[in-house]
């Protein structure tokens, strides 16, 4: 019966050797105090010099962890057995733990440097006067082409994806509000219209885009365009930078009728532990040099003004696809939560495309 | 050698580069100075250095070994316990009806026993982490166990039993003097299909970690969503060359204990 014997006590040594391992880990890693500051944000969404930053100069310990989707973030809070202090949810997603009593308000007298922020980012219709969220990335919906393919300012609208050229040549993200989102600006409306003849006409519009569709695929539109697979596709301006960052025959495109604007931006769930650290971590990130860091390290656009005019590398702040004249985009639209039945009627017409 | 030999070698030798080639290919990568899975530009050690200066993803690591293990032990103690219970029980029916529940679990998917345990743990109050895993982890690897230890009991003669009996051991001596020693080589399995299953089970994982804890496919598959880096297949490469050394390790250890047997054999003799 030695054996047994021997054999689980080697297992238990190696439990033993990674345990301490792990303590050791967890000691180094961060400050010796307690206090500890849990945030949940999206994969590799931040700049891991800045955790170490935080860390020194707080005194706290950064426990972090990460989600792909919006929807398993909200699982995962909404459940109730975590204990986040910051999270990093899309826009459409703040609007929606917002009304469920999700969130904790901010304390603006122990945040510094909302100065910072680009105007036009605060106070939008998702949360209105900024009472729960503090903007950390934003972006665009676009278009992305391969000038190898297509020749090179040919496409400039949403207009141009109807052209009869581009048969068989097209990707969309699949998302219902995204697709019949550009469907409805290139015809001049609003995306977030609840006016069902406007929709009607859109949907008659959105098939006439059938024979140019190649593929209605999700995150793999990234590779595939990487790969030269397609010479067009729909995608988000943050997604675009890390395939132009791939290859460089590809070109972002923000169309002339308007776009999206999403936001991902910082908020503290009402079940947060560390509600002072939570806040200081949002001053620590509304700091424009540790914005431009982060923006530099992530390629996505920043909302901190400052950080855009006096930190971030003057070549990337000057490609109006990533960062456009507000002013001269007018149609820049935020989505808005048009509640379960307009969802449906969305959904039901993009699902008819698709059956296509 | 004959010709039916060489066909089953090359047949042997064919099966083993399709399941050894995604692996080498994943492995080249990782020294790619290109930064992507698209062409090999050429040769850097630099993914290697940031994985081992990343220590979130060493903790993490670290962690999933760590869980695998204390999982798998405890699931092999109350499998096996629970398999020699099965086996005892006399009335035919009820030991088919007892298999069975445990092979239902065995074949249920693991997003429902995932999301069940999530919906468990809410309504219980119990906080996600460490420990919400582990039992998880422990709750499906437990009738694994039991499915690999059943076989050696029935193969333990019971004629083996009775004499033990008949020889006035207790319930005690004979479960530690007989048939532990006899299903060891069941437990053994039990044990390691436990662990493997714990160290790359994802769905499960997914539903019930939280508060800082992740295991390896679950931080891998968050990364993911922007391009898998090769710092990822930098730290595969590592895992591999861990594994295949404590296989070699594990081979050369059993031929020195057998030939340490045979010596001490032969002084006795």
């Amino acid at each position: 019966m030695n054996r047994l014997l021997q054999f689980m006590g080697t297992v238990v040594v190696f439990i033993l050797l990674l345990l301490g391992v792990n303590l050791y880990l967890s000691h180094s890693s961060g400050a010796a105090t307690s206090d500890t500051l849990t945030i949940y944000n999206w994969g590799d969404y931040i700049d891991p010099d800045l955790i170490t930053e935080f860390e020194e100069e707080s005194g706290l310990k950064v426990v972090y962890e990460t989600f792909d989707s919006n929807e398993a973030m909200y699982t995962k809070v909404q459940q109730g057995g975590t204990k986040y202090d910051i999270v990093v949810p899309s826009e459409y997603m703040i609007e929606r733990m917002i009304d469920e009593d999700l969130l904790h308000p901010l304390d603006y007298a122990q945040i510094e440097g909302m100065e910072h922020l680009v105007p036009e980012f605060l106070d939008l219709s998702f949360d209105p006067g900024n009472q729960y969220s503090v903007p950390y990335f934003w972006g665009t919906l676009g278009l992305i082409y391969n000038d190898k393919l297509i020749e090179e300012g040919s496409i400039t609208s949403w207009a141009d994806l109807w052209n009869p050229e581009y048969s068989d040549r097209l990707m969309l993200i699949d998302g219902a509000r995204e697709i019949l989102g550009l469907t409805l600006q290139s015809l001049g409306y609003s995306l977030n219209t609840k006016d069902l003849n406007e929709l009607a006409e859109a949907e008659a519009k959105l098939s006439e885009l059938a024979p140019n569709v190649k593929a209605i695929v999700a995150d793999e539109i990234k590779m595939y365009m990487i790969e030269e697979e397609a010479p067009i596709a729909v995608t988000f301006s943050g997604e675009a930078a890390d395939m132009m960052w791939e290859n460089e025959n590809l070109h972002y495109v923000l169309p002339e009728e308007g776009s999206n604007l999403w936001f991902d931006s910082i908020v503290i769930p009402k079940t947060a532990q560390n509600i002072s650290g939570a806040h200081e971590f949002i001053s620590f990130m509304l700091r424009p040099e540790n914005a431009a860091l982060n923006a530099e390290y992530i390629d996505y656009s920043s909302p901190n003004q400052t950080a855009i005019e006096e930190f971030i590398d003057e070549e990337v702040v000057s490609d109006e696809q990533f960062y456009p004249n507000l002013a001269d985009v007018e149609h820049l639209e935020v989505y808005k939560n048009l509640g379960l039945e307009y969802i449906g009627i969305y959904n039901d017409i993009f699902l008819k495309f698709k059956m296509k | 050698m004959t010709e039916k030999m060489k066909w089953s070698k090359l047949y042997l030798f064919f099966v083993f580069i399709l399941l050894y080639t995604p692996i080498f290919y994943l492995i080249l990568f990782s020294f790619n100075e290109g930064g992507t899975m698209n062409h090999f530009t050429g040769f850097t050690l630099e993914h290697y250095s940031t994985v081992l200066q990343d220590s979130r993803l060493i903790q993490i690591v670290v962690q999933t070994l760590l869980l695998a293990l204390l999982s798998s032990l405890i699931s092999s103690i109350i499998g096996t316990l629970g398999a020699i219970g099965i086996y005892y029980v006399k009335n035919v029916r009820t030991q088919e009806v007892l298999l069975n529940a445990n092979n239902i679990l065995l074949v249920s998917p693991d997003v429902i026993i995932g999301s069940s345990f999530l919906l468990l743990f809410t309504i219980v109050g119990f906080q996600l982490g460490f420990v919400s895993v582990l039992l998880a982890h422990i709750a499906f690897s437990i009738p694994i166990v039991v499915l690999m230890v059943l076989p050696s009991l029935e193969e333990i003669n019971p004629s083996m039993l009775k004499a033990a009996e008949d020889l006035g051991a207790n319930g005690f001596q004979i479960l530690w003097h007989v048939i532990l020693p006899n299903i060891l080589p069941g437990i053994l399995s039990g044990f390691f299909m436990a662990f493997t299953y714990s160290l790359d089970d994802f769905a499960v994982t997914f539903f019930v970690t939280g508060n800082g804890f992740t295991t390896l496919a679950v931080e891998i598959y968050s990364r993911a969503r922007r391009g898998v880096s090769l710092e990822i297949n930098a730290l595969s490469a590592l895992l591999f060359i861990a594994s295949l050394l404590l296989v070699l390790g594990y081979y050369y250890l059993s031929i020195y204990s057998r030939r340490m047997k045979k010596v001490k054999r032969g002084v006795a003799e």
